[in-house]
């Protein structure tokens, strides 16, 4: 009961003194606004940098917690791991290996596979070379190479099954590979998007020599002819192909075994199972060479972004500071105008600290009504950024304002309202009644 | 001279005293003042120009404390009263009235008044606080101002403003520091009127004035000197 009539009474003589103040009452949350802004963008873009940054390595490595076991390469070992993995639910197996699309016989103008950005640039002879982890990369070689030509060269990738359960591919165009059913005899890839743009850049012939660049075409390779089923968001800018296994084993000669890079993701659960099993089929001495590792990206990365983080931050803390310096200031002013006033209301019996939290009160309301309009700012800001860049900057289409930014205002805001009303809260809480009988 | 029922005095000042510290030399202002108010009570208290009479009322208004002596309310010692209770007290117990109107000048004669009820000591639903702040208009007869804000006003109208906010609570007993002091002598004897008036209901008063006609108006009157109250006619005892 005292408690309310205090509270009741503290609104009314607080929105009595909003109201007797409008103007100031806007001019304070002006000065704080920039500052409230500055946190929530600085923490906005941070969250949404981070947020970026996990997906993009989520597409190329895996996410969270996912298991990534390489295995070496060799025929024994592509077989023990399709025999264990091909149906399982919970893992997923990648071959990787080097193929060239185009006209046969020619240099690929993107020798190596490297991205199309340094296509046509001449340089060294490159080849694919992919390594017991399931990393391929680009080597020189020593080889002389055939004449440039209409070709591109890409990273095949043959799966067993749906890989985007562990790396959240985006489907751009058509579909994703079909698992079901019998493999089909010309293979049918998804490509990745820097792939895609090859065919669109190039005018290609539907033909595939697998193998890769490096190794000079033989009279034994395949040429299947493949047929484009869809073009997915990697987060690569290899330029890369997606198979089933099943239809690029078939094309693949068992000599061509290895050379290929073999690779395993799985859920841990999976991993449980599979792992020795892998191990016991393979036989101690390649069971040595097995690679595994957790993917733990979101704490890699945490690092990564904390430098330009908190330089931000600082920067954004030192507006803050000035908007504090703004509110303080006319909150000193203010408590100097109403000295009579509060010692009037203390003559009548209103309580020091009553006054002192009217005070502080005031000013947290203009710190949160300033969080509101910059949060407010915050939100149409990103969403005109989305509609104005968003065309060609995908992180910013349809990105949802994320919450994390919302509470740094709201905390800026607070913060700025107690840094800005306390000293004059003091300040009003020490006026003696007396003043009012020595005006 | 009749002989009156033996009544609890409101309040009791006994050797009283308080010394005040400006910039300079502490300078002890009151020297053992003795008081006593009994209900329905009017005392005027005169005295020159920094004699301490807005401090001797600074200490009977719990403004501040005294240094020494003892002070009782309602034969309670309150002497040493902590800042809450004072503040409840003076919200339950005190009625002021200054020189000055101090009317918040944002506010309606309505919203002035109604300041001294919504001043976090209990709370009052806005119809019966209405209620209450028209009573207080009408008991200084100025209910047809009441949405007028002060600029609107005259001194005297000002003033009867400022004493609706001191009566609204209904207080024990009112304190009036010069509260003519700012007015012209037909309005301030008007002023004197209304404050009278609250002692008919059975409110003490004491008025610190320089006008003697207005002192002669109180059933006692005293006089501030040296740091003591001494009686101001012969034959009135303090
Ligand atoms: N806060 C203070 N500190 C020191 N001296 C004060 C203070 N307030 C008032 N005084 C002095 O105390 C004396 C009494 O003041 P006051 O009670 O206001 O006198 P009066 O009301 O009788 O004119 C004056 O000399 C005044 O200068
Ligand atoms: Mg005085």
């Amino acid at each position: 009961m005292a408690l309310t009539g205090r509270l009741r009474s503290a609104v009314v003589i607080g929105g009595q003194g909003i109201r007797a103040r409008k103007l100031r009452t806007f001019l304070s949350m002006i000065s704080l606004f920039l500052g409230v802004l500055a946190i929530v963008a600085v923490q906005a873009s941070s969250v949404l940098a981070n947020r970026a940054l996990l997906a993009d390595i989520e597409m190329n490595e895996g996410k969270d917690g996912t298991v990534v076991v390489g295995v070496p390469p060799g025929t024994e070992s592509v077989s023990a791991v399709l025999d264990l993995v091909t149906g399982h639910p919970g893992a997923v197996a990648t071959t990787s290996t080097g193929a060239i699309i185009g006209e046969p016989g020619l240099t690929p103008v993107n020798p190596g596979g490297v991205p199309l950005r340094y296509a046509d640039q001449g340089g060294p002879a490159m080849k694919m070379v992919c390594d017991g982890r399931g990393n391929c990369y680009s080597e020189v070689s020593d080889d002389k190479p055939p004449p440039r030509g209409n070709a591109v060269e890409l990273l095949v990738v043959g799966v067993t099954g749906d890989i985007r359960q562990f790396r959240p591919f985006q489907l751009e165009a058509g579909s994703w590979l079909d698992f079901g059913g019998q493999p089909s005899m010309s293979p049918r890839l998804v490509l990745n998007r820097e792939a895609a743009e090859a065919f669109t850049r190039y005018q290609l012939p539907a033909e595939m020599t697998i193998g890769g660049s490096g190794s000079q075409p033989s009279p034994g390779s395949p040429h299947p002819t493949p047929r484009v089923v869809g073009a997915v968001h990697d987060g690569s800018s290899q330029p890369t192909a997606y198979v089933r296994a099943d239809e690029l084993l078939r094309w693949l000669p068992e000599t061509s075994n290895a050379a290929q890079s073999m690779g395993i993701l799985m859920t841990p659960q999976a991993s449980a199972s599979i792992t020795p099993a892998l191990r016991a089929k393979l036989g101690p001495e390649l069971a040595g060479q097995i690679y595994t590792h957790t993917v733990d990206s979101r704490e890699r990365i945490g690092g990564q972004l904390d430098m330009m983080k908190w330089i931000f931050y600082g920067m954004a803390a030192l507006v803050l500071l000035i908007g504090v310096a703004g509110i303080l200031n006319v909150g000193l002013a203010t408590v100097g105008e109403r000295v009579e006033e509060f010692a009037l209301r203390r003559a009548v019996g209103t309580p020091r600290l009553l006054l002192a939290g009217i005070v502080l009160a005031e000013t947290l309301i203009i710190g949160l009504l300033t969080a509101a309009a910059a949060i407010a700012v915050g939100v149409v800001g990103l969403e005109a950024a989305g509609q104005v860049f968003g065309a060609n900057r995908p992180t910013l289409q349809n990105v949802e304002f994320p919450w994390e930014a919302g509470v740094a205002g709201v905390a800026a805001g607070l913060v700025a309202g107690v840094l800005g009303g306390l000293f004059p809260a003091i300040r009003a809480a020490r006026i003696p009644i007396a003043t009012v009988m020595r005006a | 001279m009749t002989v009156t029922p033996i009544q609890q005095p409101l309040i009791q000042l006994n050797g009283v005293t308080k010394t005040l510290k400006g910039q300079g030399e502490p300078r002890p202002i009151l020297s053992g003042v003795d008081l006593t108010v009994r209900a329905g009570e009017s005392v005027a208290i005169l005295g020159r120009s920094g004699s301490g009479k807005s401090t001797l009322l600074s200490l009977i208004g719990l403004f501040d404390r005294p240094d020494g002596g003892q002070y009782l309310l309602h034969g309670a010692d309150i002497t040493r009263v902590p800042e809450r209770r004072a503040a409840r007290l003076r919200s339950q117990e005190f009625g002021f009235v200054f020189q000055r109107f101090f009317l918040l000048k944002h506010l309606t004669a309505a919203q002035n008044v109604a300041m001294a009820l919504v001043n976090g000591q209990g709370w009052l639903a806005r119809r019966k606080r209405r209620a209450r702040v028209l009573a207080a208009l009408e008991q200084v007869g100025i209910a047809h101002l009441a949405k007028h804000r002060p600029a609107r006003l005259s001194g005297g109208e000002q003033q009867r403003v400022a004493i609706a906010r001191a009566l609204v609570r209904q207080p024990r007993i009112l304190l009036a520091d010069e509260p003519t002091g700012a007015l012209d002598t037909e309005t301030g004897a008007l002023v004197i009127d209304v404050l009278h008036a609250a002692t008919d209901r059975g409110c003490g008063l004491i008025l610190v004035t320089h006008d003697h006609a207005h002192a002669n108006r109180m059933g006692r009157v005293v006089r501030l000197r040296d740091g003591l109250l001494v009686p101001d006619r012969a034959g009135v005892a303090v």
